[in-house]
């Protein structure tokens, strides 16, 4: 074994270059219990002031290395003297919080779904049907079922998206007024259709509530 | 069952009444229970205790037979024991004259116990570090150290274990060599005298590190086991692991620790009783102990075939 003094201070604590803050304070710990004054097991072994010599060189390394700043120092001399190859020395990786349970904030359909989304858009726009049925001022629920027809999407799938009853979603398109709640709602139900349909929103609620003006 | 490889086992220590004699029986008789041929001898002639310890008051034979040539052979010597595949060779008899053999008579007396046909041959050691008790504990690179978790005995295992250093650094290198290394070691470093023979080492690694090497290759043949006996329940249960990573870290010699073995205030009886601990109290938790660290012996033993290789 080499002499004490001229052991870097990583073999005095017998320590890997990469060692956390932790490992660090517990290398001290147990060398510091086998070369303290009153350690039995290694009682006689050394001199006192070779004892002295060894807890002082611990205690120096133990002071520089639980330093974040010092420890960065000595490891930047360390890897001039070419002790030391660059990016073998520790890293403070803050480690994320982990979730105790497998929670998704994000509901897993909706990101495939954005890929989706885009290619309805444009099925929509492309379709002359489509496009005919928004020119109109007045839309009833007819125009609305034909939207989605030829659009292939099901009330069901709908429902799914939006959280809103199959049935209701029917009486929009078989314009039952009387079933119909405050406009509030019927607005938004309109608003949450057109969304999953990929067409615009206000032509959509605007000329359904026009029709429903004339009804009523 | 018989073992092919015959292994010879030193079992020292630095101070006397760490256990020496009581380790030796008790492992002595565990391996006699298993079924190996075991043959305990008794070395430390000064005080020899063994035969008492393995219920044997009075032994009609002793080693002293052989060395002052009464028998020609070793073997007739040999007195069997209680204990079935046990068998012993006191010296309880000797004379009080051959309390340290002439270098010639150590050598035939190393020489025969070679020969002699056993699976396991424990040699109790007496205490102290005399030229005797070393090249006992140096003809198989793999002799057992007994301590006790007191100051006093640990201190006794670091001279014992820095003696057969340095006795193994004269041995390797000849007189002449030594003479030139000490003296420049010394020149060097007021520090580096026969007390720190590892950084005699050093200094040898720097002068020439071709002869340096083979020194500590030497040096690396050493396997000591250690076994921490007479742990009480305030010890801390760690310190026979501490004293093994000091050597290990601090000498370059392997060290294996066996385990510890607790104190046990029955052990005093038994030996008043002259029956052996283990038949008296097989259930104790030194009994256990001495079972663990037999165990742990055997499978060093496995691990490393290497026994009896060099002594001169």
């Amino acid at each position: 074994m080499k002499p004490v003094r001229e052991q870097n201070y990583y073999e005095l604590l017998e320590l890997s270059p990469d060692a956390s803050p932790l490992e660090i304070s517990r290398a001290y710990k147990k060398a510091f219990e086998l070369y303290h004054d009153g350690s039995m097991a290694s009682y006689s072994f050394f001199s006192a002031e070779e004892r002295k010599e060894i807890v002082c060189c611990l205690e120096e390394a133990y002071l520089t290395l639980i330093n974040p700043e010092s420890r960065t120092e000595y490891d930047k001399k360390l890897i001039e003297l070419g002790v030391l190859e660059k990016g073998q020395q520790y890293r403070d990786k803050v480690k994320e919080p982990i979730s105790i349970y497998e929670f998704r904030k994000d509901h897993p359909v909706i990101r495939p779904q954005n890929n989706r989304m885009e290619d309805l858009r444009s099925r929509a726009l492309q379709n002359p049907l489509i496009q005919e049925i928004l020119a109109r001022d007045i839309l009833s629920g007819e125009d609305l079922k034909k939207i989605r027809t030829a659009l292939g999407i099901t009330l069901e799938k709908i429902a799914e998206l939006t959280n809103i009853r199959v049935g209701i979603l029917q009486a929009i398109e078989e314009d039952k007024f009387d079933l119909f709640l405050p406009m509030v709602y019927l607005k938004g139900f309109l608003k949450s259709y057109a969304r999953c349909l990929q067409v615009d929103e206000s032509i959509v609620i605007n000329g359904y509530i026009k029709r429903f003006g004339i009804e009523s | 069952m018989a073992d092919p490889v015959k292994h010879i086992c030193p079992i020292g220590g630095g101070k006397g009444g760490s256990g020496k004699s009581f380790v030796t029986g008790g492992l002595g008789i565990l391996l006699a229970k298993q079924g190996y041929r075991t043959l305990l001898i008794d070395i430390d002639f000064g005080a020899a205790n063994l035969h008492t310890i393995l219920g044997i008051p009075h032994p009609d034979k002793s080693i002293s037979d052989f060395i002052s040539k009464r028998v020609r052979t070793l073997e007739e010597t040999v007195v069997p024991t209680t204990v079935p595949e046990l068998y012993f060779i006191s010296s309880a008899m000797n004379n009080l004259d051959i309390t340290s053999l002439a270098h010639e008579q150590k050598m035939k007396l190393l020489r025969h116990i070679s020969k002699l046909p056993y699976d396991y041959i424990l040699l109790d050691l007496g205490a102290g570090t005399s030229f005797n008790t070393i090249d006992f504990l140096m003809i198989s690179n793999s002799g057992i150290l007994v301590t006790t978790p007191e100051p006093t005995s640990i201190e006794n295992i670091y001279r014992l274990i820095r003696s057969v250093y340095i006795r193994k650094i004269r041995q390797v290198l000849n007189v002449s060599n030594y003479r030139a290394l000490a003296d420049e070691a010394e020149r060097r470093n007021r520090r580096a005298t026969i007390n720190n023979p590892e950084v005699l080492l050093n200094i040898m690694k720097e002068l020439d590190p071709e002869k340096g090497e083979n020194l500590e290759k030497a040096l690396q043949e050493f396997h000591f086991k250690l076994i921490l006996n007479q742990l009480r329940k305030q010890d801390n249960p760690n310190t026979g692991v501490l004293i093994c990573k000091i050597i290990e870290r601090h000498l370059s010699l392997k060290m294996h620790f066996l385990g510890s073995i607790s104190f046990d205030d029955r052990v005093h009886n038994s030996i008043c009783k002259k029956i052996p601990f283990l038949d008296l109290y097989p259930y104790t938790q030194t009994a256990l102990d001495l079972r663990e660290c037999c165990k742990n012996m055997q499978s060093i033993i496995k691990e490393k075939k290497s026994i009896f290789s060099n002594y001169h």
